[in-house]
């Protein structure tokens, strides 16, 4: 690349590939448009939904069901007719987005709205050594970093926060926070009353007589009445369990202790006549809603007790009397109206009852939803920080490179609203882009497992007894401490061709090979050949990347990894030791933990979703973070 | 592709396990049919210590690795229905070091979760019940408990 290149230039004879065309991404593609970039390649394989319209603005409501790459090369198209953009409807882990496919841009630019696409992503840039410029925003903050091989810390050198997770102790039995009544509400009884029987769930169960524990009280009895089932467990959940957890003194030695809650307490005498009221408001076409039958309008508004009560026996009546094919296979959904009405009113109930602020629905569905709600601005600004970022990528301007935050109040030091990093270097240790991986040429479909084995892991790569996993799956190992069985697996593994081993060895499949005595791990690429040239390749396979006899080198956690003792003048240029001499390119440790200490304040200022990630983008008007909802389980004994 | 961290450290784990292991301890990568090893789930045995009630038991547990390990802890889990006051009816393990909001590191190996689980077994915790039925006889009845954490232990013999 030119070093010495103008911005417009630069920016002419460049080739980017934009992946994502949502709230970033329509920002982004405007800004390209008119920052005069000319060859655009957009992938995205959502299409416009209504709820997109109000920040991705390339959009209108008649596009609403089309391609957002294709709507979006439409709509800026308008205003730069002479400029080529090249959209594809479709998603960016297909194998037709390969390392060749890569190979072709100056530039990757993404817009995404996942973890497992940004991953993919990285990898595919640091395969194809393009350099990558990633961004996300979660309402007011945001961020853009670089990621160029070699020369900064790829998108995977950092750990990245995991959405939160819950102790299941604290949700079940020891409530303190809002969020913890909804993960009781959403994960555990809403499962257990309407979803998959079968389906491991902790909610404390405690049986009335001891003996007999064997009968599940949420079952509904045979012609028990529908408000009497809703009441029983009502008074089960609310009452007697809280009753019986208070029996353990143990628990509340440091704790407030709960008040267990009846409906006849909640709901004194006129409770279950009014409940019965449901029927005059029924409107068959309607989505049933405890709302609209009880007569609440304002999902802004916080209930009382008495309403929450109210809401949840009519909600639970409203899922038998409307919805009983559904029951059993129910997994909650933050867009299913009764079963936010229902876990609102649960979870405020049981705040209720453990001397936590109750709140309203709408803040209810987005604590159970995970909802942070997307803010077009920040949109905006992380768009014009991507292409500036963009433009110093092309000129090859790598001392200037930043990583920019987007905060939501300024940084306290320097009154700063965005905030910029200069980059770090790779992790050394980093799985992801501190090997370079070997490839390895080879007719998966005749070749076994044993040639592979004796002719490059133990001959060439200097292995003794090699473990051979594709994936998280081990295929092959070698040396004392196996049993009996799984020796005997592994024999028959060996004279297997690659491509029939248990989890196939097949063209682009990565394998990871260890030494079971020795501190040495490498990870080998393999592609599909089908002939080779008997007397210039006897071995039948063909390894690459490896340019000389072993040589062991102490990476910076202590594991040994294999590098070639010799590399090409083009590498010496993309090595990390060449990076890390560059002036402007050193850790400049203070600066960096300052900002991310004032990054986490912003954090943990949020409610809720305080640990949300930075990095998560907006792509729908909502973010989720937490997509599995028995991930927010954990163990937990004090 | 994802789950590099996770993989390469339970390869780590696994090598460790086969070079030293505690004696009467199982732990290994739940073998498939067709031969292969998965990392990520492992089948261990626990048995219960000498001198205790639970002795002569071997306790079969799963731990269940996810991508995020060894940042988050495996979940631990024995057989559904297991007695002890400190296991939830899922058969789930609760037990400070594999709570990643307290006791867990992600230095901690397989072999000290194993052993660690031991020990809980003949010290349970009666601040966190995570049963009815096994905290409530261990409070109150405690030579019923003794007789129900020995016939627990006969039903679950050496398996070799």
């Amino acid at each position: 690349m030119a070093a010495a290149a103008s911005s417009e230039e630069a920016v002419k004879a460049a080739k980017v590939l934009m992946v994502g065309a949502g709230g970033i991404g329509c920002e982004l593609l405007k800004t390209l448009a008119l920052s005069g970039f000319s060859d655009v390649h957009i992938i995205d394989l959502d299409t416009i939904e209504v709820s997109n319209l109000n920040r991705q603005f390339l959009f209108r409501q008649s596009h609403v069901g089309q391609s957002k790459a294709k709507v979006a090369r439409d709509a800026v198209l308008k205003f730069r007719p002479n400029i080529n953009i090249t959209p594809y409807h479709a998603n960016v882990k297909d194998s037709t987005f390969n390392v060749e496919f890569f190979k072709q841009f100056s530039v990757v630019l993404n817009g995404l709205d996942n973890l497992d696409a940004r991953r993919h992503v990285n990898r595919l840039c640091l395969a194809a050594e393009v350099p990558l410029v990633e961004s996300g925003t979660t309402g007011f903050l945001g961020q853009v970093t670089v990621h160029v091989k070699g020369k900064t810390e790829c998108y995977e050198c950092q750990p990245k926060p995991v959405p939160k997770s819950y102790p299941v102790c604290t949700i079940t039995s020891t409530p303190s926070k809002f969020v913890h009544c909804i993960v009781w509400a959403k994960d555990l009884l809403f499962a257990k009353l309407f979803g998959d029987r079968n389906q491991d769930n902790d909610l404390n169960v405690h049986s009335k007589d001891d003996s007999s524990s064997k009968t599940d009280v949420f079952e509904r009895n045979v012609d028990e009445d529908l408000s009497h089932y809703a009441q029983r467990i009502y008074d089960h959940v609310f009452g007697y369990n809280i009753e019986t957890a208070l029996a353990n003194e143990e628990t509340w030695k440091n704790r407030r202790r709960p008040n267990p809650i009846y409906v006849r307490d909640a709901l004194p005498e006129d409770a279950v006549q009014q409940n019965g009221c449901s029927q005059d408001h029924k409107n068959e076409e309607q989505e049933p809603s405890a709302m609209v039958s009880l007569g609440l309008r304002n999902p802004q508004e916080i209930w009382s007790l008495a309403d929450n009560s109210r809401v949840f026996l009519e909600a639970f009546k409203l899922f038998f009397e409307k919805r009983e094919k559904e029951i059993g296979n129910l997994i909650f959904d933050k867009d299913d109206q009764l079963a936010v009405e229902f876990v609102t009113a649960a979870a405020n109930i049981r705040a209720s009852s453990f001397g936590i602020p109750l709140h309203s629905l709408f803040e209810a569905k987005g604590v159970a939803g995970n909802i942070v709600h997307a803010v077009a601005t920040t949109n905006a600004i992380i768009a014009g920080l991507i292409v500036i970022e963009a433009i110093k990528v092309l000129k090859g301007d790598y001392q200037n490179y930043r990583m920019s935050y987007c905060l939501e109040h300024p940084a306290t030091a320097r009154k700063m609203l965005l905030m910029p990093v200069e980059p770090f270097e790779p992790n050394k240790s980093c799985y992801v882009c501190s090997e370079t991986p070997l490839v390895l040429e080879v007719n998966t479909k005749t070749t076994k497992l044993r040639e592979v084995i004796d002719k490059v892991i133990k001959s060439k790569l200097g292995m003794n007894l090699p473990l051979v996993m594709v994936g998280a799956t081990l295929v092959f190992e070698d040396g004392e401490g196996l049993e009996p069985d799984e020796a005997e697996n592994y024999a028959l593994n060996l004279d297997k061709v690659l491509a029939e081993l248990p989890a196939p060895v097949v063209n682009d499949t990565k394998l990871t090979v260890e030494d079971f005595q020795q501190e040495l791990k490498c990870s080998i690429n393999i592609k599909q050949r089908d002939e080779f040239d008997k007397e210039k390749e006897p071995d039948g396979m063909v390894l690459a990347g490896w340019t000389g006899p072993v040589d062991k080198q102490i990476t910076s956690n202590g594991d040994k990894r294999l590098v070639p003792s010799s590399s090409s003048a083009d590498d010496v240029d993309s090595t990390a030791e060449d990076a890390s001499v560059k002036p402007g390119m050193k850790r400049k440790l203070n600066e960096i933990l300052e900002s991310q200490e004032n990054f986490d304040v912003q954090n943990k200022s949020d409610v809720g979703s305080s640990s949300a990630q930075i990095v998560e983008d907006d792509d729908d008007d909502i973010v989720m973070f937490n997509e599995d909802p028995m991930q927010g389980k954990k163990k937990r004994l004090q | 592709m994802s789950g590099g961290i996770a993989r390469g450290r339970l390869a780590e784990e696994r090598k460790a396990w086969r070079k030293n292991h505690p004696h009467g301890f199982v732990a290994r990568p739940e073998t498939l049919a067709d031969g292969s090893a998965n990392l990520m789930i492992w089948n261990c045995t626990i048995p219960g210590k000498q001198g205790t009630d639970w002795e002569g038991g071997y306790y079969p547990l799963t731990l269940h690795f996810s991508e995020d390990y060894p940042s988050k802890p495996p979940k631990c889990k024995f057989p559904q229905g297991f007695f002890h006051p400190n296991v939830y009816p899922s058969g789930t393990v609760c037990l400070s070091i594999l709570n990643e909001d307290s006791g867990w590191r992600p230095a901690i190996t397989v072999k000290q979760i194993l052993v660690g689980i031991q020990d809980l077994l003949d010290q349970p915790n009666p601040a966190d019940p995570a049963q009815t039925d096994g905290y409530h006889l261990f409070i109150q009845d405690p030579a019923e408990y003794k007789r129900r954490v020995r016939l627990q232990a006969k039903q679950y013999p050496a398996l070799v």
